[in-house]
C-alpha cells in the first residue's frame, strides 16, 4: 500500500519517493495542499476501488494514517 | 481538435476548456477589458535591462500559454492554438523622474485596454523604471490564457532566468506541456465517467433547498428587490448592475497579525482559505440579521498534479460554498465544517461552472444576472519570490492593476506579500454598488471576526457576533 501511495504522491509534488515513509505528514513534510490531497485521494479511490468519506479524510495527517484508513475500508 | 488556416498556415486548433468558456461568457455582458490582468513586479536594485530582456524572451519560450492565441471558425466557435516562438518587442518605459502614483496610474490605463480577440498576441510585457530605484516588469495578460498562478509562475521564471544569467545560478525548471494538459481536460469534458460522477454530485447539491442571498452591505438590496418583485420570500438578488466600472482597494494586514492567522492554521491543521471563508461568512451573517445560511463563491485553482501546476493556462473554476451554522457552533468547528465542505467540492471542481449555473437556474428560476452569492473569494498562496535566494533582502514591490471593470459586485483576493509574507486583501468592487468607505468597513469587521475567533477558538459564532 505504501508503494501505491508513493506512486500517486509523486504525481502531485516534487519529492523523492524514497523519502516518503509512513510517518511523512502530507502537508508539513510532503508539501501537499488540501486540493492536492483530495485529488490524490480521488486517484486512490479509482486505483483501489474504494470510496472515502470527506469528513473522515480531512483528519488524516500522515501517510500511515491514510494506509490505516484505507485498510479499514477494504476490510 | 481541428485544423484551421491561420494567416496562410494550417494550425492545430483546440476548443476552449470550461474555465476559458466562463471568461468568454463574461465578455458577452461586460467590456472585453474585464479579462485584462495587469501586474507589476519591481526590485529595488540596479537592473541590466538588456539581460532582463533576454530573460523575458527565454521565459516566453518556456511558457506555451504566453504564445496562446484564439481564432473563430466558420461557425463562430472560438478555438485556440500556440504560435511558434517569436521575439516581440519588449520596450523599456522610464518613470524614474515621475511621481510613483502617476506611474502606477499610467499602468492602470494600459491594463484597461483590451487585446484584439483573434489571431493576435494575448499578453504584453514592458520593462519599467520606477522612482526610488525600483526596476522590473509590467505584465498584462488576457485571463483566457492565464490565471494568477500562471502569472506568478511567469514572473518567477523571468526572475530566476535573470538571476541565472547574472549570478550563474540554476535556470528555472522546464514547464509541462499546456496542450497535453488541455487534451486531458477536454477528454474529461467529452462525457467521461469522471464528469458523469461530478454531474451527479452537483445535481444532488442543487436538489437541496434554496440558498439565501447575503449581501456585503446588508439586507437593503434583497429587501428592495423583494418589494419590487412583490415577493416577500425571495431568496436571490440581482447582482448585475448597469455600470461595470470597478476599482481596487488593497488593505495590508501587518506581518505579525498575518503570522498569527497562519500559526492558527498550522496548529489546527486547517487551510487558510477555510479560515478566511469562516471570517467572510460570519461578517455576511452579521450584516444580514445574523442569517445562518450563507453562501460565498470560492475560487478553485485546480492545480493538483505537477502537470496542472506547471503547464500555465487558465484553470480557475468558481463554485458556491454554502454553510448553515447555528449560533452555538464554535469558531473552530465552523472552520472545520468549511474545510470538510471545501474538500467535498474539490473532488468535483472539474465540472463546468456554466453548466452548474444553468442547472441551478432550472431548479430555482430567477432573473438573468441573479445570484445567491455577493462575494467571490480567491486565496492565492503563491508568491513570486520563491527560489530567488540569490536576491536576498532586496525590497520587492508587486502590484495588481485594475482593468477598470468587473463582472461581479465584489471579488476579494487574499495574497501573500513577496516582501514579508504578510497578507494583502485586494477588494475589487463595482463602484455603483459599493464605496471605498464600505469596503474599509467590511475589511474592519472581517479582521474583527478573524481575530476574535483565533484568540479563543472555543468562542461560539453567537458570542463573536455579539462582540463585534
Amino acid at each position: 500500500m505504501l508503494e501505491k501511495i508513493k506512486e500517486i504522491i509523486v504525481n502531485y509534488v516534487e519529492v523523492n519517493p524514497d523519502e516518503i515513509t509512513a510517518e511523512s505528514r502530507f502537508i508539513e513534510d510532503l508539501g501537499l495542499n488540501s486540493y492536492d490531497f483530495m485529488c490524490m485521494l480521488g486517484d486512490l479511490e479509482t486505483e483501489l476501488d474504494i470510496a472515502v468519506e470527506e469528513a473522515e479524510v480531512v483528519k488524516l495527517q500522515t501517510v500511515g494514517d491514510a494506509i490505516a484508513y484505507i485498510e479499514t475500508l477494504k476490510s | 481538435m481541428k485544423e484551421l488556416n491561420v494567416n496562410g498556415a494550417v494550425m492545430k486548433c483546440y476548443p476552449l476548456c470550461a474555465a476559458q468558456k466562463l471568461h468568454n461568457y463574461t465578455i458577452r455582458f461586460c467590456p472585453a477589458q474585464v479579462l485584462c490582468i495587469g501586474t507589476g513586479l519591481y526590485v529595488q536594485q540596479e537592473v541590466d535591462f538588456g539581460m532582463l530582456k533576454r530573460a523575458i524572451y527565454k521565459a516566453y519560450e518556456m511558457f506555451e500559454t504566453m504564445r496562446l492565441r484564439f481564432i473563430e471558425d466558420e461557425n463562430g466557435e472560438v478555438y485556440q492554438y500556440i504560435t511558434p516562438f517569436e521575439e516581440r518587442d519588449i520596450p523599456l518605459c522610464d518613470f524614474s523622474d515621475r511621481d510613483e502614483e502617476e506611474a502606477h496610474n499610467e499602468m492602470r490605463k494600459w491594463t484597461a485596454l483590451p487585446f484584439a480577440r483573434y489571431n493576435s498576441p494575448m499578453n504584453q510585457v514592458i520593462m519599467i523604471k520606477l522612482p526610488n530605484g525600483y526596476n522590473g516588469i509590467y505584465l498584462k495578460v488576457d485571463h483566457m490564457t492565464m490565471d494568477s498562478s500562471s502569472i506568478i509562475g511567469f514572473n518567477r521564471a523571468v526572475l530566476e532566468t535573470y538571476c541565472s544569467m547574472k549570478y550563474g545560478t540554476e535556470m528555472p525548471k522546464p514547464m509541462k506541456s499546456y496542450i497535453k494538459q488541455l487534451e486531458k481536460d477536454l477528454a474529461y469534458e467529452a462525457g467521461s465517467d469522471a464528469k458523469k460522477r461530478d454531474e451527479e454530485f452537483w445535481k444532488n447539491e442543487i436538489a437541496k433547498d434554496e440558498p439565501m442571498y447575503t449581501d456585503f452591505s446588508g439586507q437593503g438590496r434583497l429587501l428592495t428587490q423583494r418589494r419590487e418583485n412583490n415577493n416577500p420570500n425571495q431568496r436571490w438578488a440581482m447582482v448585475i448592475s448597469r455600470s461595470p466600472e470597478a476599482s481596487i482597494s488593497v488593505y495590508s494586514l501587518e506581518h505579525e497579525a498575518s503570522m498569527r492567522l497562519m500559526k492558527f492554521c498550522e496548529f489546527y491543521h486547517v487551510p487558510m482559505a477555510s479560515l478566511l471563508l469562516m471570517g467572510l461568512r460570519t461578517v455576511l451573517s452579521k450584516f444580514n440579521d445574523d442569517e445562518k445560511d450563507v453562501s460565498v463563491k470560492t475560487c478553485i485553482a485546480r492545480r493538483g498534479t505537477l502537470s496542472e501546476k506547471y503547464s500555465g493556462g487558465t484553470r480557475v473554476h468558481f463554485f458556491p460554498l454554502r454553510t448553515i451554522m447555528e449560533e452555538d457552533m464554535t469558531f473552530l468547528d465552523g472552520v472545520r465544517m468549511i474545510q470538510a465542505e471545501q474538500s467535498r467540492i474539490f473532488r468535483h471542481a472539474n465540472y463546468d461552472p456554466i453548466e452548474y449555473m444553468a442547472k441551478r437556474r432550472e431548479r430555482f428560476p430567477t432573473q438573468a444576472g441573479a445570484s445567491y452569492e455577493s462575494i467571490s473569494l480567491t486565496y492565492q498562496p503563491l508568491t513570486v519570490d520563491s527560489n530567488t535566494k540569490e536576491m536576498p533582502d532586496i525590497p520587492y514591490k508587486s502590484m495588481w492593476y485594475t482593468n477598470g471593470v468587473a463582472g461581479q459586485p465584489l471579488y476579494l483576493t487574499v495574497m501573500h506579500r513577496p516582501e514579508d509574507n504578510g497578507l494583502n486583501f485586494n477588494f475589487e468592487y463595482r463602484k455603483d454598488v459599493v464605496t471605498e468607505h464600505e469596503m474599509q468597513y467590511f475589511y474592519y469587521y472581517l479582521c474583527r471576526v478573524l481575530f476574535r475567533g483565533i484568540e479563543d477558538e472555543t468562542r461560539t459564532i453567537g458570542e463573536i457576533l455579539e462582540m463585534i
